[in-house]
């Protein structure tokens, strides 16, 4: 009986090793390709499923952003602001993938879905939009107060256009399978496992290098790093740093918006102290931080805002009237962070111990984020390690600013309530252009002479590109990853 | 009438954890409607409005009982309803995770059931038909090897190095060889050691005497003696049929295979209760189906026997020879060297400078990412990992023995064996709040199971045997029965069975203080150390051989040290504690 099972066990172990070597890789001009995030919502853009159908270049907005963060035209070939709050857009000649024409009609449908969503996207949660066909071919938008970002909110992935067929679904969701813009087509989505995309020979900007792209979506770092390696994928997203050795040249290095921030709370506990607040600053050593934990993938912290930022790189203005650093006293501290980034429970334990050695008794929490986030708004903890993102929604800085460091801010982890930085924050909202830079430069500085904050590193990401692969784009904005030119070898 | 029993146990059971499951957000007094949130749109921040939103939308405002209500109706409709965070229906989900599962598992049962062949055919029992008790740390050593290790080992040298197999997916037969081989092992290695211990046993019971002395072929002899051993290893088996398809979910991540392990982990963490329910079910109605074949399938290799009262008694086989005791010993002694080596260094020390750095006089076992010396944190992590576990282990043996005596008892071990851990932690430390008396708890919760199971299976053969009729027609009674009959056969291998676990039990709390859900980081549990420096397996693979070696080591000295001590003598005697020749 025992003897039957063996040999039987042994037929199918020899059956299943006789098959031999299997790869994924694609072949035939197709891309094969890592994600790091399964969609949540069947690939529906209001979430961070936009993020995914952008960075596959499977959705056009009416404008785009390039990898500077700088808005370009898309499917709408110009645009004009008639006043304050009035913009007229006028569209390019182009087709969605299901074969019908990118009429204003079809656009105003798309944005009238996007702003009745289940959940407002983000992007649309500081502005309200009025959206008119004011022709065959123009778009008239209306915003209630005046925005100087509407050109750049309409490149975010929430605002993509599909075509009239992809709404009226059930629950409000939008689906993508054939029905964007962009030069791959979604044919298939299985699940959170995987997706298949064909070129879309019709795109308005000419046909996409590769002929199709297929993607597995697999959380686990390791994995796709392993994947990359054994040549069974060409392109794996977001590889980790303590991969990047053995990668070698396939692992390129990307600027990004994140700054990875120590939160510090200014209303309750020891941290209150502003003196405290200066003494946790000027104990920690950022640069040791971003050459060992991160290898070099990362630049010590110069301010909120990082080299992703091309215009403020360099241009950050000199904190002024800081408060003097106390001597800690054996003052006990709360350090929160999440595991849900490798690397942020490793750069904690190295805090702790910086801040020991100055006098603090650190008292670590690790937790899942989703764990922590509510404790971390009442300001459970002295100090939260979080790694940020400070523009993904419009490439600008403003609403992260307001929404981190200002009273009212809806993630004031800090619990900073500072009239100088309100003041800052809200002067930057109503500029344009380099006015606006410059103010958010200020307000930046404002937020600094606080020490509400400690930004320890600047991040960069790894993305992870076979040998031979060519034309992937590196985006400090993670919207983009394949692109038109994205062939391999 | 027992069997009425018997399925009333099985409803009940699976109903009250499918209510408690219900029950999660109540119970832990988390906020679904946030958890789904997070898991719908990422770590973005939240306002209240969409919070109100989610919870008019999943309904969550109208209580538990509603929902509980609207999911019981959609089930008796075949309807399992619609994940929480991607509205997909769960009947689709569940089902294609649970084929690829189920595959999986078929496979790794292919391995285990090689290991075990392999276990068996190392036993000079089986080769020279003696009762000598073998001393299992090959089965040990294997047991104690934690599978994701095991899976990230084997993915790095077969799929990137070699290339022989694919790295991640399922697309191919091909891509089941490296998981299966890492669930497979592992799982084996358990149900060999039972084996061992059923087989000498099975070997010094009478009508081998006699049948040798009929001239009987060794391997005819040893073929009946492994069907005699057989049962007690068999409910098992069933056991473990559940857990590699419902609890695989770290070696399913290592490959990124869409499994129902993953998938019930991350609904569990989403707190996405429909798709954890649809999981709950699927898996609660494979651990009955195995329970019905595997009952089935001791009925008829015992039947006859069982229901005549005619099986021997299980017997007491002789103790080793010293050679096993010195060995224990040494390792033991080399073992606690290193801890008390290890406890004399520094283990919180962050040195940046010497990050990942090679063994060295300075590092004798290396550094870790953090610089941090591996010798120390192995030495101040033994105390914590091995207490917590062995109280664990205790708990488990002393719950699992008693539940498993109580025959009513066989649905709640099923339902508690189908139960992921991970879920288990939820619950616990939502209840008590998180720390390792949490995590403690929760791995207790759910591994008693094992030992319940294979308590009931001794104790129904040793009910069945000729000796305790003996003693019922002497009008003994139930509780002299169960002390002086019952007890003295089941206790012995069940209690090494119960060490056995002790390695999985460690990794298993590590892994509930990786959600948060443990203690917290820089504590150095072993398991801990194991999964902080499995990314860096590969560079500095000192860091993660330390504690995987620690381990195993435990698990042989288990192994050693739990193998019955005295003279090695053929005839069948009550076992008698001696320590010296």
């Amino acid at each position: 009986m025992r003897r039957r099972g063996f040999l039987l066990a042994a037929a199918g172990i020899g059956l299943t090793s006789a098959c031999g070597s299997f790869t994924g890789t694609a072949g035939g001009g197709r891309i094969a390709v890592d994600l790091a995030f399964a969609p949540t919502q069947g690939l529906s853009p209001y979430g961070d499923d936009g993020l995914l159908l952008s960075r596959l270049a499977v959705v056009d907005g009416l404008t785009r952003m390039d990898t500077d963060g700088v808005v370009h035209p898309a499917l709408a070939a110009e645009w004009t602001r008639t006043n304050d709050t009035t913009w007229e857009f006028t569209l390019r000649d182009a087709r969605f993938q299901d074969g019908g024409a990118v009429t204003a009609d079809a656009v105003v449908g798309a944005l009238r879905a996007a702003g009745r969503a289940e959940v407002t996207p983000r992007v649309l949660s500081d502005v309200r939009l009025t959206v008119r066909a004011a022709g065959e071919r123009t778009v008239r938008i209306t915003t209630g107060t005046a925005d100087p970002l509407l050109p750049a909110r309409l490149a975010n992935p929430s605002l993509a256009i599909f075509s009239p067929a992809a709404y009226g679904k059930k629950g409000g969701a939008v689906d993508p399978v054939g029905t964007a813009t962009g030069p791959f087509a979604l044919t298939k989505l299985n699940g959170a496992v995987s997706a298949t995309l064909d070129r879309f020979d019709g795109h308005w900007a000419g046909k996409a290098a590769a002929r199709g792209v297929d993607v597995t979506f697999v959380a686990d770092n390791n994995a796709r790093a392993n994947a990359l390696r054994s040549g069974q994928i060409e392109l794996a997203e977001f590889v980790p740093a303590a991969q990047a050795l053995v990668l070698g040249d396939r692992a390129r290095k990307v600027a990004t918006v994140r700054t990875t921030t120590l939160y510090l709370n200014t209303r309750t506990g020891p941290l209150a102290d502003p003196a405290l607040r200066a003494a946790v600053r000027e104990n920690t050593d950022t640069s040791a931080l971003a050459k060992s934990v991160y290898e070099g993938y990362a630049e010590h912290a110069t301010g909120l805002l990082g080299p992703g930022f091309a215009w403020a790189d360099g241009q950050q203005l000199p904190v002024t009237g800081r408060t003097k650093a106390a001597t800690p006293h054996g003052q006990r501290l709360t350090l929160a962070t999440y595991t849900n980034r490798a690397e942020l429970p490793e750069v904690a334990a190295a805090l702790q111990q910086q801040l020991e050695r100055a006098g603090f008794k650190v008292k670590l929490v690790v937790k899942d984020y989703a764990r922590l986030e509510t404790g971390a708004l009442d300001g459970e903890y002295d100090a939260f390690l979080m790694s940020r993102s400070t523009a993904l929604d419009t490439g600008d800085p403003v609403s992260y600013l307001a929404s981190d460091f200002t009273s009212g801010g809806s993630f004031n982890i800090s619990q900073l309530r500072d009239k100088t930085v309100d003041a800052a924050v809200r002067k930057a909202a109503g500029l344009d252009h380099t006015e606006r830079q410059h103010a958010v430069l200020a307000a930046e500085a404002a937020i600094l002479r606080t020490d509400a904050a400690v930004p320890i590193v600047h991040e960069e990401h790894l993305q992870g590109v076979g040998a031979g692969v060519r034309g992937v784009v590196l985006d400090p904005y993670e919207r983009q990853f394949v692109g038109l030119e994205t062939r391999a070898r | 009438m027992k069997n009425a029993k018997v399925v009333a146990g099985r409803v009940a059971a699976a109903g009250g954890l499918l209510a408690l499951t219900a029950l999660l957000p109540w119970l832990t007094r988390t906020d679904p409607a946030l958890t789904v949130l997070h898991a719908r749109y990422g770590d973005a921040p939240t306002t209240p409005d969409q919070l109100a939103d989610v919870r008019e939308q999943l309904g969550l405002s109208e209580g538990p009982f509603t929902f509980v209500g609207q999911w019981v109706r959609g089930l008796f409709h075949g309807d399992l309803g619609a994940s929480w965070v991607t509205g997909a229906d769960v009947g689709a989900d569940v089902s294609a995770a649970f084929g690829v599962s189920l595959s999986l598992m078929a496979y790794a049962m292919a391995v285990a059931v090689a290991v075990v062949v392999a276990v068996a055919l190392c036993l000079p029992a089986l080769r020279r038909g003696t009762t000598r008790p073998p001393g299992g740390v090959g089965a040990g050593t294997l047991a104690a090897l934690p599978e994701f290790l095991l899976a990230s080992v084997l993915a790095t040298l077969f799929a990137v190095r070699l290339g022989w197999f694919p790295a991640q997916g399922w697309q191919s037969p091909a891509s089941a060889v490296l998981p299966a081989l890492a669930l497979g092992i592992p799982a084996g290695a358990v149900l060999g050691r039972l084996g061992q211990d059923a087989l000498p046993a099975a070997f010094a019971e009478p009508w081998v005497r006699t049948w040798r002395a009929s001239g009987l072929t060794r391997a005819r002899i040893a073929r009946h003696a492994a069907r005699r051993a057989l049962p007690a290893v068999l409910p098992q088996a069933g056991l473990t049929v559940v857990g590699l398809t419902g609890a695989a979910a770290a070696v399913e991540a290592v490959f990124a295979i869409p499994g129902l392990g993953g998938t019930a982990v991350a609904a569990a963490l989403d707190l996405d209760l429909p798709l954890l329910q649809g999981c709950l079910l699927v898996l609660l109605a494979l651990g009955v189906a195995a329970a019905v074949s595997v009952g089935l399938l001791r009925r008829r290799l015992l039947g006859p026997a069982l229901e005549a009262g005619a099986l021997p008694g299980l017997a007491r086989t002789p103790g080793a020879g010293p050679a096993r005791f010195y060995a224990a010993g040494a390792l033991a002694a080399a073992l606690l060297a290193v801890i008390i080596w290890g406890l004399t260094r520094d283990a919180l020390h962050v040195d940046l400078a010497a990050r990942l750095a090679p063994p060295s006089a300075a590092h004798p076992f290396g550094t870790d990412a953090l610089g941090r010396d591996v010798l120390a944190r192995l030495g101040h992590g033994a105390l914590r990992t091995l207490a917590v576990a062995a109280a664990v282990c205790a708990a488990c043996f002393v719950v699992g023995v008693a539940l498993g005596l109580a025959r009513w008892t066989t649905g709640l071990t099923e339902v508690a064996n189908a139960l992921p851990a991970i879920l288990a932690g939820l619950l616990v430390t939502g209840l008590f709040g998180a720390g390792l008396a949490g995590a403690a708890v929760a791995v207790a919760a759910v591994g008693w199971a094992p030992l319940a199971a294979h308590t009931a299976a001794l104790a129904e053969a040793e009910r069945a045997s000729g000796h305790v009729e003996a003693a019922v027609v002497h009008g003994a009674g139930r509780w002299h029965i169960l002390r002086r009959h019952v007890l003295g056969g089941v206790l012995p291998s069940v209690g090494r069975h119960a060490l056995l676990r002790l390695a999985p039990t460690t990794l298993a709390l590590a892994s509930l203080s990786f959600l948060g859900l443990g203690t917290q980081p820089p504590s150095p549990e072993w398991g801990r150390l194991l999964m902080e420096n499995l990314p860096y397996a590969e560079r500095a693979p000192w860091s993660v051989l330390a504690p995987a070696a620690a381990l195993a080591c435990v698990g042989a000295f288990l192994a050693l040290a739990s193998t019955p001590q005295g003279r090695g003598e053929l005839r069948a005697r009550p076992r008698r504690r001696r320590t010296r020749e």
